[in-house]
């Protein structure tokens, strides 16, 4: 990362920035621009370095959040109209970690609302189009970030990745995408979707700065009873020897050129004296009807707290309070908002529960299961992260079941808990950005971001 | 006809923990500002989690405690969700799969059992104020933690029911974990009643009366259930299942056309808290610092203090702490088992620090000391105006021993004791020692021989005592006690009266 | 799956929101192929397996009963809502 090595300024670094924002504008990448903020802090870290003073180790970088991180730069509203003018007093934690080594904040950026999506078209904000092929989705619900990373925008910018949602949008623009373990990032002060497999990450250029983010961001944290303890930083990187890859994953329902993408890196690996072994995981055939039971129970809790009286959007076509907890919801929510929170209340309502939510959550313990034999025989899994590269926009819009299919290979890290790293894996012949994910179990993060640059083709 | 009665109550305490269930504000909110009270978490801020008290769960253990309830090894949190204001997060967080205090039971002086079912940790809501077109929110109540107490239907009378829950009050009292404090609604109780023909195997229809806070209203309110549903079932009527409030000016219970039965609050496990597994040394540990309950009271005291006044003197929590003390001082070593109630700290009601009577004594005299004590205390309580007030600052264990080995001495009589021991409570008087008092009183008894024998001489010398004391040489007894009471007089009744009898008749026999 | 508007409506009422006829058609359909999809389960038995419900192996994670400083101040949250009055939240009155 080009930190602040006195080469260029900070002030140049965001100025450059921000005329990119500009330049890119119709790609509807950012919620809200920092631009005055930013280059106050660029130029306060810019004296300090001519003073000598000690800055950061992000010291000048512009990096964008995707807008369902809090922070009190402009509105925090998750791309929905229920959050419309919610200023947050408060600092998620890891973009509190990211300016403290003063890392420079350049703007929010789109995401489907609440997180709910796989293409950014879900947004009260309208959809991020995708940096090779302004027809076709960013990818989601991450869409702004890794756009605005793909574009070269900003050095890096945050996600969250519930089901795919780093990985997916990271293997659409041709980026780094890691969604860690589990627990390894602080979720306090990002606006939650799946409490219990939200996962915050990073879009990337690189895998050193991957790396150097993780260092950064990871840790325990006394606001997030779910953090695991600093294990980033005390991990050392264990010698790999075999990569799996999932026949069931191997099949039509895979575009041939990502099943060719798979192949070429698998010669890669071969020819690195890597061993190859396939692996049969059936269970994951279930991981996606599992995920679209749990996140969704989970969704419906979480979007509970948005009914208008505390904060964000209030209704003021209410005159008793029951009309304005309905009409605030319902003119809040977007579409598939209200689509999950419906199926979230069906299976958790009595009747209904045992039958489908504990149903799922035993999937789970099956798909854990099946993850743990997995690595006890490879290192590592090598997996498309998407059947098909970037859609056209519109072309599932009205189609959620179809929608859903897009994240048959990335929901199941999340119901396991595990991490993978999406890495760009040439394109196609449409010049469309193909990715793969690299898969590991808990803990083995900086694994990942180690063994991926093997994965780099040495030209 | 005539009907059984059936009835369970719930009981919600909440405990008194220095900061909430889930963040770190001040718990106490009892006379603060609106809104004064409240976290981000409180608040429901998106992106907010629960940071779990563990004095809160420490409190757990020490109520099932006193409930002599099985603590679980492993407990969870879990969501029940509903829309309403006092609700910020549009759920609340309970235990409803695994709760934390499993079965047990609590004894009634009557010696009834009264089977606990489970108890489970949660957090409170908050406030609503109605106006005529707006109704306001106040959320310092949000998340303040609450003990749900959910006993057997084993309660058969509207008495049981209002003894159970004086009770539940006293164990959460003497354990520590409550404030105990009804007017600001520390324990509120919801009950459960139904009736059934005499003997009929199956239990009736039950209605619930919710939200009740005083062991009157649980008693009246399960009185007027019983007969409202006997007069319906007298009238060949059907009892519906509902939940109904209490008006206590009126004293009738109303449904409340909520929709409750209806309701479905989809639990759902909480997964923003890791579960709770609490090892049994853990449990071990925490159950052994469960201060003195009722019930050791009753063993420690039952032989030397009446049972009635001893009664009495248990709904004052900080009484017998006092009592404890007193013991202690007077035995002159510390109890085994922790005597503080936290909660009742600010009202010294705290062992340490009490500074001990210098005379190590027999415990016979220890006794004595005890039960004057105890009747002094019952007798303010019963006889004294605005007798609770007298309880806010009570005397040092060291004032009331000393009183007592004076009244032991025949230092004092048992008037000028009384008077004595309420100056203590008079805050001119505060801090001072039993003899400073009783000098400024001027109602220590004159026990000095030589200064008794010079009054008894002076009265012996008055004509005016001289028949008398002709009667008595003659053999009249009872006339010393005219002599008597003319040394009396003239000592102005601080004179020792066995002793100027002694030395009258020494005198008077030669 | 057949998803009766009653059903639709129930949920609606469940998830307080209020849903147009239209919207209700729509709903009927969407629901109807993903509790399709979803229902997918019943292929499996998993009658002894364990649920999992959160993914990680910690347990007893808690915090020291002592009052600390917050984040936010009471006039920066009440600053959020819509209407306040006497530092309360003001809501339309139940109906």
């Amino acid at each position: 990362m080009r930190i602040a090595n006195k080469t260029i300024t900070a002030t140049r670094l965001v100025k450059d920035a921000l005329d990119k924002a500009h330049e890119f504008k119709d790609y509807n990448i950012f919620t809200f621009l920092n631009e005055e903020g930013a280059l106050k802090k660029a130029a306060e870290i810019d004296a300090k370095i001519a003073a000598g003073e000690k800055v950061g180790k992000l010291a000048g970088v512009p990096f964008a959040i995707k807008d369902n991180f809090l922070a009190p730069f402009g509105e925090t509203t998750a791309s929905a109209h229920i959050l419309e003018g919610f200023n947050s007093p408060i600092t998620a934690t890891a973009v509190a970690k990211l300016l403290a080594e003063d890392a420079i904040l350049i703007g929010r950026t789109n995401l489907d609302a609440f997180a709910h999506g796989s293409s950014t078209e879900n947004s009260y904000f309208g959809p991020t189009l995708n940096s090779h092929d302004r027809e076709r989705v960013a990818g989601g619900s991450s869409g702004g970030s890794a756009v605005a990373v793909a574009l070269d925008i900003v050095e890096f910018a945050t996600g969250t990745d519930t089901g795919g949602s780093i990985r997916q949008p990271a293997s659409f623009n041709d980026v780094y995408g890691l969604k860690p373990t589990y627990g390894c990032i602080s979720r306090y002060g990002v606006v939650a979707m799946a409490s219990s497999t939200d996962c915050i990450g990073f879009f990337t250029k690189s895998l050193e700065d991957m790396d150097l983010l993780m260092s950064i961001a990871s840790g325990k944290d006394s606001k997030d009873l779910t953090t695991l303890d600093d294990y980033y930083n005390n991990s050392e990187v264990a010698k790999a020897e075999k990569v799996g890859i999932i026949k069931d994953f191997d099949n039509d329902s895979v575009a041939p050129e990502i099943r060719a993408a798979l192949k070429s890196k698998c010669e890669l690996l071969k020819s690195k004296g890597y061993e190859i072994i396939e692996l049969e995981m059936p269970a994951l055939k279930y991981a996606l009807a599992a995920y679209y039971i749990i996140v969704p129970a989970e969704i419906t809790s979480n979007l509970s707290r948005y009914d208008g009286v505390r904060y964000g959007f209030r209704s003021d076509k209410s005159t008793g309070l029951n009309e304005l907890y309905a009409n605030t919801r319902d003119e809040g929510f977007m579409p598939e908002n209200k689509r999950r929170i419906m199926i979230g209340n069906f299976v958790l309502s009595s009747g209904f529960y045992d039958a489908y939510f504990l149903k799922a959550a035993k999937v789970r313990t099956l798909i854990i299961k099946e993850y743990e034999e997995a690595f006890s025989k490879c290192d590592f899994l090598l997996t498309p992260v998407a059947p098909n590269p970037a859609f056209k926009l519109g072309e599932k819009a009205n189609d959620p079941v179809a929608m859903y299919l897009e994240d048959m290979m990335s929901v199941s890290l999340n119901l396991a808990g595990v991490p993978g790293l999406a890495i760009p894996a040439g394109k196609t012949a449409s010049g469309l950005p193909i990715g793969l994910q690299l898969v590991g179990p808990r803990r083995s993060d900086k694994d990942l971001i180690e063994f991926a640059k093997v994965l780099k083709e040495d030209k | 006809m005539k009907y059984y009665p059936t009835i369970g109550i719930e009981c919600h305490v909440q405990l008194c923990t220095k900061t909430k269930l889930f963040s770190e504000v001040d718990n106490d909110a009892r006379g603060k500002e609106p809104n004064s009270c409240v976290s981000p978490v409180d608040y429901a801020l998106p992106g907010m989690l629960p940071r779990l008290n563990k004095e809160a769960v420490r409190f757990c253990i020490l109520a099932g405690k006193a409930m002599n309830c099985e603590i679980n090894e492993f407990s969870r949190f879990d969501r029940k969700h509903y829309f309403y204001p006092d609700s910020p997060k549009g759920y609340q967080i309970t235990q409803f799969y695994q709760p934390i205090i499993g079965p047990g039971y609590v004894e009634l002086p009557s010696g009834i059992k009264v089977r606990i079912n489970h108890a489970h940790l949660e957090g409170d809501a908050g406030k609503l104020t109605h106006f005529d077109t707006y109704s306001l929110v106040d959320l310092n109540r949000v998340d303040t933690p609450l003990i749900e107490i959910v006993s057997e239907p084993d309660i058969h009378s509207s008495k049981d029911a209002h003894d159970y829950c004086k009770e539940l009050w006293r164990l959460m009292c003497y354990a520590g974990v409550t404030y105990g404090d009804l007017y600001n609604g520390n324990m509120r109780f919801d009950v459960n009643v139904s009736i059934a023909p005499e003997g009929s195997a199956e239990l009736g229809t039950r209605a619930e009366v919710k939200n009740l806070n005083s062991f009157r209203s649980v008693e009246r309110a399960v009185e007027y259930e019983i007969s409202r549903q006997s007069k319906i079932l007298d009238k060949g009527g059907r009892v519906i299942q509902e939940t109904l409030g209490w008006n206590d000016a009126t004293g009738v219970t109303t449904g409340q056309r909520s929709k409750e039965e209806a309701k479905d609050y989809r639990y759902m496990p909480e997964p923003d808290l890791p579960p709770i597994h609490l090892s049994f040394e853990f449990i071990k540990t925490e159950a052994a610092k469960l201060p003195l309950m009722p019930k050791d009271y009753r063993e420690k005291f039952g032989g030397t203090i009446k049972e009635d006044i001893l009664e009495i003197l248990l709904d004052y929590p900080p009484l017998m702490l006092k009592l404890e003390q007193l013991e202690q001082s007077l035995l002159g070593h510390a109890s085994a088992r922790p005597v503080c109630l936290r909660q009742f700290a600010s009202q010294g009601a705290s062992v340490t620090g009490e500074p001990r009577s210098s005379s190590i004594v027999t415990s016979g005299r220890s006794q004595k000391a005890l039960l004057l004590v105890a009747n002094l205390f019952a007798s303010v309580l019963l006889a004294e105006e605005k007798s609770a007030e007298y309880l806010n600052d009570l005397p040092t264990a060291a004032q009331l021993n000393d009183l007592a080995e004076m009244n032991e001495k025949k230092e004092l009589s048992s008037t000028a004791t009384k008077e004595v021991f309420l100056k203590m409570f008079d805050p001119q008087m505060k801090g001072k020692d039993a003899k400073t008092i009783a000098k400024e009183l001027g109602v220590i008894q004159e026990n000095d021989l030589g200064a008794l024998e010079a009054i008894v001489d002076t009265v012996l010398a008055k004509p005016e005592t001289q028949k008398a004391q002709e009667d008595f040489r003659n053999g009249e007894e009872k006339v010393i006690g005219f002599l008597v009471g003319q040394v009396m007089k003239e000592s102005h009744g601080k004179a020792n009266p066995s002793a100027v009898q002694e030395i009258l008749r020494k005198k008077l026999s030669n | 799956m057949e998803v009766e508007r009653e059903t639709i409506m129930h949920l609606a009422d469940l998830s307080n929101f209020s849903v147009s006829n239209t919207e209700c058609e729509s709903l009927k359909q969407d629901l109807g192929e993903i509790l399709n999809y979803i229902s997918q389960l019943d292929e499996i038995d998993v009658s002894d397996v364990e649920p999992t419900y959160q993914v990680f192996e910690m347990e007893n994670v808690w915090r020291d009963d002592e009052i600390l400083p917050q984040e936010a101040t009471r006039e920066e949250l009440l600053a959020l809502t819509k209407e306040q009055k006497d530092n309360q939240i003001k809501v339309p009155k139940v109906l």
